[in-house]
């Protein structure tokens, strides 16, 4: 037999190679523009010439656009210039993440190469300028907390008056994120084999639907649960059943990632036994997967379930139904007397939602 | 019945990332023998019997089932010809969340009714010879079991009966008793021994323990890194042997497990 590591001595292709070294290139001249950039940016702000955030372009400054060209072409010769002088200057750092380090600057500590002072300088400018863009004010902030004790005094009093409200909309609630994740079950099953590498791989059809669900899947849990309620409200108007589409969609791609890579950690002995009886595809599925993911699957299900109550209340925020509709006004009007009411509604629910999910889940796995 | 079981033709795997798990190898096995295949760890003796019931493409060569071509079956004609042949596996491989009876009946999946057998409807007949297979193998009261509450060596002979439902008229064994107690390697090997002079099924097997070998087979062929290296009857087969296939340094032991 073959030793596999012979296989892995063969010659590296030539453009292998050279694209391996752009990628070096390529990091480094992306680490220069964003020092440069930042540089400027700074020297920006404490001249005083724009504010803080003023680094958007207006008509007329469209021509300073030539400098991020300027810029981006000393970043591109700083990087070259650094990998030809590496033997001087050491690896640069996108050098050193490619290839990894060169033996003799292995155990030198970042203080002593122009590596590590480069890399230093870049953490620190980033600190500077996120500390300006995110207009940090310290002083307001450990000073100024006597503005919000009319909030925490009236979380403190909950008002009595919008209790039976409250708890009607906290039903609602409830049961809009009950019938999300009810919806979402079937697709979410039935998607999540097709998102299992192990299950797909043998074939060019199922490796083909293996990629689209994936990609798919991965798009539609990356747009924010709130984006698609904005969607839904405008499809099928403002109320709770454009919150229960909004978390289904959500929850659909959420439950196919969580299933599908409970799928690619069965053990496949039984697969291939069931395969091995003369079994078709599907009976293999009915008999050698499903059984083996069934208490996993119910398990995420029910932490689904207690997620989307959670965000259920942010959906009712922009109209799609639950306690979340009547919060926001009165967040708005300042009623912190009710707003406390209706937290402490949400926060018990949450609560009890939480225990009762790490009860069921203990139980079943 | 075919005198010819099984016939390999020039059987090559080669598994992704290169390694040559077999090597060419040719083997005809007859209708009616107990054939056990030896050989060191990694020799690819379960790469071999996986590539017969095709759950392992070949990479090359050529395999035929009593006068069938294995190896150039798709879809319906592959699973009919997997039907055929029964296989039990080192770690039994049930179904542990579904009862014994269920297990076995799954054993009938190559012929059962499709959308009745999605909802484990099997028909009464099959149940029955479900019932009579666990009998044969000596678990008669255990059907309504699940499958995780048996021993091991209660399990393996599920594997054996859910086989046996298959109504196979080969047996492919992968280790049958590597993960059981020596105590209880002659239980089980006696019900596989039962299938192939009984039912006349013939058995492809792979052991390790030269006391089990010399009890069983009929024959014998031994691999050493992916190629047929060794092929003889039991009364051929002896300490000598024994080290020509696992090396010098081997000792021939009734216990000697991978
Ligand atoms: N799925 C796989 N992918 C890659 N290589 C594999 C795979 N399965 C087996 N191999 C390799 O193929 C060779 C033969 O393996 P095989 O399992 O057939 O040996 P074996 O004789 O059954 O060994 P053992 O006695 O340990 O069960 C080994 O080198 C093994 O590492
Ligand atoms: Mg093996």
């Amino acid at each position: 037999m073959t030793d596999p590591t012979q296989n892995a001595a063969t010659p590296v292709p030539g453009w292998r190679r050279n694209l391996t070294r752009l990628q070096a290139i390529g990091i480094d001249i992306v680490l220069w523009v964003l020092a440069l950039l930042m540089t400027e940016f700074l020297v920006i702000a404490f001249s005083g010439r724009r504010g803080p955030t003023g680094l958007l372009v207006t008509p007329e400054e469209v021509l300073l656009l030539l400098h991020y060209g300027v810029m981006a072409v000393a970043a591109v010769m700083l990087a070259m210039a650094w990998h030809l002088a590496r033997g001087i200057l050491g690896a640069p750092p996108g050098g050193a993440l490619v290839y990894g380090l060169p033996e003799e600057e292995q155990d030198v500590p970042w203080s002593q190469t122009f590596r590590g002072w480069f890399v230093a300088l870049l953490i620190q400018l980033t600190l500077f300028t996120g500390w300006l863009i995110t207009e940090v004010q310290l002083v307001t902030f450990l000073t100024k907390f006597s503005k919000a004790s009319d909030i925490i005094r009236g979380l403190l009093h909950p008002s009595g008056e919008i209790l039976q409200q409250g708890l009607v909309l906290l039903v609602q609630t409830i049961f809009l994120a009950f019938m999300a994740t009810a919806f979402a079950i079937p697709f979410a099953f039935v998607l999540s084999f097709l998102a299992a590498r192990n299950l797909t791989r043998r074939n060019r059809l199922t490796r083909l639907a293996y990629t689209l669900v994936r990609a798919g899947m991965n798009f539609t849990r990356a747009v924010e649960p709130l984006v698609w309620a904005l969607i839904f409200i405008s499809w099928v108007g403002i109320g709770p059943f454009a919150g229960v589409l909004a978390l289904w969609v959500h929850s659909v791609a959420a439950l196919v990632k969580l299933y599908s890579e409970q799928v690619e950690n069965i053990d496949p002995g039984p697969v291939e036994a069931i395969t091995a009886t003369g079994a078709s595809a599907i009976q293999v599925l009915r008999y050698g997967v499903v059984p083996q993911v069934i208490p996993p699957f119910l398990s995420f299900t029910i932490y689904r379930w207690d997620i989307n109550v959670r965000m259920s209340t942010i959906i009712g925020f922009v109209g799609g139904g639950g306690i979340g509709y009547i919060l926001k006004p009165r967040v708005d009007l300042g009623q912190w007397g009710e707003v406390g009411t209706l937290v402490l509604l949400i926060a018990i629910t949450v609560w009890v939602m939480d225990i009762l999910s790490a009860k069921i889940r203990e139980r079943i796995v | 019945m075919p005198d010819e079981a099984v016939r390999i033709e020039s059987l090559t795997k080669v598994y992704p990332g290169g390694i040559r798990a077999l090597e060419d190898v040719s083997l005809t096995v007859r209708t009616g023998e107990f054939l056990v295949v030896l050989g060191l760890s990694g020799s690819g003796k379960s790469t071999l019997l996986r590539c017969v019931n095709r759950l392992i493409d070949p990479t090359a060569g050529r395999i035929w089932i009593f006068g069938h071509e294995i190896t150039a079956a798709e879809g319906s004609q592959l699973r009919t010809s997997r039907a055929q042949i029964g296989m039990i596996f080192q770690q039994f491989n049930l179904v542990r969340r579904h009862s014994v009876l269920l297990n076995v009946l799954s054993g009938s999946l190559g012929r059962a009714p499709f959308f009745r057998s999605l909802v484990t409807r099997f028909p009464e007949e099959e149940a029955e010879r479900a019932r009579a297979c666990l009998e044969r193998v000596d678990l008669g009261g255990r059907g309504a079991s699940r499958a995780d509450a048996l021993s091991g060596g209660q399990q393996q002979r599920v594997a054996i009966a859910r086989a046996l439902m298959q109504q196979p008229s080969l047996i492919l064994a992968d280790e049958p008793v590597a993960s059981l107690d020596p105590a209880l390697r002659h239980s089980v090997m006696r019900h596989i021994e039962a299938l192939n002079r009984d039912e006349g099924m013939t058995v492809i097997c792979t052991l390790h323990d030269i006391d089990l070998i010399q009890r069983y087979a009929t024959r014998m062929v031994a691999l050493r890194d992916g190629m047929l290296v060794y092929e003889g009857g039991p009364d051929e087969f002896d300490g000598e042997t024994f080290k020509e296939i696992y090396g010098q340094d081997a000792v021939p032991t009734s216990t000697l497990t991978t």
